[in-house]
């Protein structure tokens, strides 16, 4: 027997109940004390080092030494935008004068996925992939998964940044890294039931399409290896609890989220207690505004959040538009001081539609449609304009077992509807189509369609 | 050991990297030791330390 007992971590460590408890449970005074300092030396860097910011601080009138308070850097601060970046890279490519650091220092390039426009570069200095990868750990580290774990990427190692910091972050917890680069969804669950990973990284609609396609195969994923499933890139199972309960049913496993930004941060680690995700104060400051009158809100209103990085030092983001729609908690029963976004992102605001006087959020309407018997997860929000009116219509498949019952259609449409109009106060039309009809998708699922005019939506997707 | 005595621990661990590095002839070594002076610095960072943005801020310009 060997004298030395190896181990990734040592018994202490292991069983701590956080990641980094001494920051996860720090008083907000202290944290905001941390953040005031941070953030000005951000700015300093910022002007020192980014032509694009010191264009930008000039513009305002800004210097360095103006930002006293948290007050001021979020007063005096410009707010950027996604488009503000994408312009300037696409006059200077790859990055522009938004790069803050000489390009040897770039050890990393991801991208926006653009689905619906210029997909915005993201340099990475290898000290932003450590920053990065380690908020991912947060979040599996409160779900449970420990060194010992293995993870299956159910994912093809594109450009997409989340998964990557995913994987980041899993060699920094220790664990197993399976790839399942280049495999189809066949091929992923046989890789699955071959090399026997306990945690799966996907989307969440891709880890539903791979239970779907498993149990054509005559494959139970529930009875697979798999104990956690862990997710990002578009709603899941925070933000949809229908969702986590069709995930934990099909893999048998426990279903996690993180809220992530690709040029941002993997920014928020889901809350244990499955309600929300916390903000990794470590990583990212954050405060939020009313969009339309461009002023603060108070803890518990839903406002659009505003963000700024310390994990992307390559190309830094101050005062960031998200446009995701949040509703931010100071005070959590897990334990965390971390900032709760709870539900996650409750919807965006270029995607927010007004009908008749009441604001529609795409999760609210996602939430209910998860509920409808019939009703299944291939769906999609056609957002359209009409005698000055914002319209959002649903369109849905049928669940297979009524997919030969076109009777039966009409009647989970109906039921759609009325359980929409009873919980928002609002009727939308909802319409049944095809069995396969709508697009699938590997990555992020699009869920909305919008087809207002250019004026009443956001050219650029995130 | 307290946290106050760890970060001690760590400062001075950086100061003996920084020595290291200091006019270092082989680029295998001094690119270790950046990276090991990298993760000493995020570890002040995630014990809620007061410290630059990057490690190469404290560097300064000699060698």
């Amino acid at each position: 027997m060997a004298s030395v007992q190896l181990s990734v971590l040592g018994p202490k460590a292991r069983a701590s109940r956080f990641w980094n408890k001494a920051t996860e449970t720090m008083p907000r005074e202290r944290l905001d004390a941390l953040h005031l300092h941070r953030l000005r030396g951000l700015v300093q860097y910022a002007w020192d080092f980014s032509p694009f910011y010191r264009k930008k601080f000039d513009e305002a009138g800004l210097k360095p030494q103006d930002i006293r308070s948290l007050e001021d850097f979020k007063r005096k601060v410009p707010l950027t935008d996604k488009s503000d970046f994408i312009h300037l890279q696409q006059e200077q490519p790859p990055y522009g004068p938004t790069l803050a650091l000489p390009q040897e220092f770039v050890t990393h390039h991801s991208e926006t996925s653009g689905t619906t426009g210029v997909p915005l570069g993201i340099p990475f200095s290898m000290v932003d992939t450590v920053r990065y990868g380690e908020s991912w750990v947060y979040g599996f580290w409160g779900l449970g998964i420990r060194p010992g774990d293995s993870f299956y990427f159910a994912f093809g190692w594109g450009n997409f940044a989340g998964f990557w910091s995913a994987y980041w972050g899993a060699r920094r917890l220790g664990c197993r890294v399976i790839s399942g680069g280049g495999l189809d969804t066949k091929g992923h669950i046989q890789a699955i039931l071959r090399l026997k990973p306990t945690v799966l990284i996907s989307t969440p609609t891709f880890a539903l399409r791979m239970a779907a396609v498993a149990a054509e195969m005559g494959v139970d994923l529930a009875n697979s290896s798999i104990k956690f499933t862990y997710h990002a890139g578009e709603p899941g199972p925070t933000a949809l609890p229908a969702m986590r309960a069709q995930l934990e049913k099909a893999w048998g496993a426990k279903a996690g989220e993180l809220l992530g930004i690709a040029e941002v941060d993997a920014m928020a680690p889901g809350c244990p207690n499955g309600d929300g995700v916390h903000l990794n104060e470590m990583n990212v400051y954050a405060w939020q505004l009313d969009p339309k009158t461009g002023r603060e809100i108070a803890e518990g209103e839903i406002g659009e959040n505003i963000v700024t990085s310390y994990a992307n030092t390559a190309q830094p983001l101050l005062n960031y538009r998200t446009h995701d729609l949040v509703r931010r908690r100071s005070k959590c029963s897990c334990g965390r001081t971390w900032a709760k976004f709870e539900g996650a992102v409750l919807g965006r605001t270029d995607f927010m539609v007004t009908v008749r006087g009441t604001n529609v959020y795409q999760t609210a309407v996602e939430n209910l449609l998860a509920e409808v018997p019939g009703v299944s997860m291939h769906y999609e929000l056609v957002l359209t304009r009409e005698a000055d009116n914002d319209v959002m219509t649903v369109r849905f498949e049928p669940e297979k077992a009524i997919a030969h019952r076109r009777e039966l259609w009409e009647k989970a449409a109906s039921e759609a509807a009325d359980r929409i109009h009873a919980a928002l106060h609002v009727r939308l039309e909802v319409k049944p189509v095809e069995p396969g009809s709508l697009p699938r998708y590997e990555l992020k699922t699009k869920r909305i369609v919008d087809q207002r005019p250019k004026e009443f939506r956001r050219a650029l997707d995130r | 050991m307290t946290t106050e005595d760890r970060v001690a621990c760590v400062k001075e661990a950086r100061k003996l990297i920084l020595s290291a590095m200091r006019g270092c002839d082989s680029p295998q070594i001094e690119a270790i030791l950046r990276s090991a002076d990298m993760e000493l610095h995020w570890a002040l960072w995630s014990l809620g330390e007061a410290v630059s943005l990057r490690p190469e801020l404290d560097y300064g310009n000699s060698d």
